[in-house]
């Protein structure tokens, strides 16, 4: 197993793992599921319920849907022969997850210093984004040796 | 075209163990997702608490805020944090439906605990106290209506007291009594009460509900409260009690 399938098929599964958070978060801010409380847990009541819960007039955990679903989507691709053979799967997923990482920094951020309270389902998907980004970077193209 | 940077894997590779993997993930995620679904769809489970029953409650009573008949068949403690986003929405959405169909057609006394979580909410304890100076000039509920409406203004201040009192002058209380109240010690002690109070009765979280001295374990929705009401109250209609109450 390459290096590359490794990093892939890593990155699938967390992926995958991110959308069933995101797919929660989601149910959790359309009232769906959870109870809005404060206490003990209730930090994604805080967070969900801030402004920033909405980026672009979408609730912030549908865009984490999304991105999850196209990150797993390429990674799948990335693990057929024909997804092998495109170098250009490889900068997709490392851009992709770059971009994710970058989103996931902001919005730590407002938990950190605006929102001052953390949700513990948003912790875990930042986690899964951190460790996406590395598997992106493990398994980026390279030269091939001559 | 580009050339390929990495060689196809073997044909004779399983994919097999991978996709399995994958599936299983995907079940179980979905399942777990799908439990909560359904759990928050039930009609809240309720859990009989001891210490609210029978002397017990009438001690609370004096702990708490109340509003309707002290009669009514039904009692609903609230136990809440002026700061809570949760108890905000509740206030804004659940209190006036709940006051204008249950309390003032008689069928449920509302009573409301202070319990101010002072770890994550730094202004609650004060917003508390500020709710007991107003209710010492009788107008406990439209200063809670401001406070829980205004709670984004004053959340982030960082004394918020001037705010406060501010707030009293808008719904017509006497400012310098008030602001005098305000800026003592005054109620200190009753807030800690109601706080220690929700503590002994397992209360971690705001808002929390009990009726009739069973805690519900998720927020309902009015129509889940409406149902736990009529079977509290022994299945009376709303009519039958408002005419009761009415009596």
């Amino acid at each position: 197993m390459t290096r590359v399938v490794r990093a892939r098929m890593a990155i699938a599964v967390l992926a995958l793992v991110g959308a069933l958070v995101s797919l929660y978060l989601t149910f959790y801010k359309l009232g769906w599921v959870g109870s809005l409380a404060c206490g003990p847990g209730g930090g994604c009541a805080v967070v969900q319920s801030s402004p920033y819960a909405v980026f672009l007039g979408v609730p912030v955990p549908l865009w984490g849907l999304l991105g999850y679903l196209a990150l797993l989507g390429l990674a799948l691709y990335g693990l057929r022969p024909g997804g092998l053979a495109r170098p250009a799967v490889g900068w997709l997923l490392l851009g992709w997850a770059a971009l994710a990482a970058m989103f996931t920094a902001y919005l730590s951020y407002l938990e950190a210093f605006v929102i001052r309270a953390w949700c513990r389902w948003c912790l875990v998907s930042a986690g899964l984004v951190v460790a996406i980004a590395w598997a992106a970077w493990m398994g980026r193209p390279r030269e091939r040796q001559r | 075209m580009a050339a390929p940077t990495t060689p196809p894997e073997q044909p004779t590779r399983s994919w097999t163990p991978f996709y399995v993997l994958l599936g299983v993930i995907a079940l179980l995620g979905l399942g777990l997702i799908a439990a909560q679904l359904v759990r928050h769809r039930a009609r809240p489970a309720t859990e009989p608490v001891p210490g609210l029953q029978g002397p017990a409650a009438a001690e609370a009573e004096g702990l708490g805020i109340a509003m309707g008949r002290p009669d009514a068949p039904v009692v609903l403690y609230e136990f809440a944090d002026f700061q809570c986003p949760g108890c905000a929405a509740w206030a804004a959405f659940m209190t006036p439906v709940i006051k204008e169909r249950l309390v003032d057609t008689g069928r449920l006394r509302y009573v409301y605990f202070d319990f101010p979580l002072v770890s994550i909410h730094r202004h609650a304890f004060l917003a508390a106290r500020a709710g007991r100076c107003a209710h010492e000039q009788g107008r406990f509920w439209p200063y809670h209506d401001v406070l829980y409406g205004r709670q984004r203004e004053w959340a982030d201040e960082r004394d918020p007291t001037d705010r406060f009192v501010e707030y009293a002058r808008l719904v017509g209380l006497d400012a310098g009594g008030f602001e005098r109240c305000l800026r003592s010690d005054r109620y200190a002690a009753e807030v800690t009460r109601s706080l220690r109070f929700g503590e002994s009765l397992g209360v971690d979280r705001t808002p929390t509900i009990f009726l009739n001295g069973r805690k519900l374990t998720d927020l309902p929705t009015y129509s889940q409260l409406e149902a736990l009401v009529r079977e509290a109250s022994g299945g009376r209609s709303p009519a039958d009690t408002g005419a009761a109450a009415r009596r």
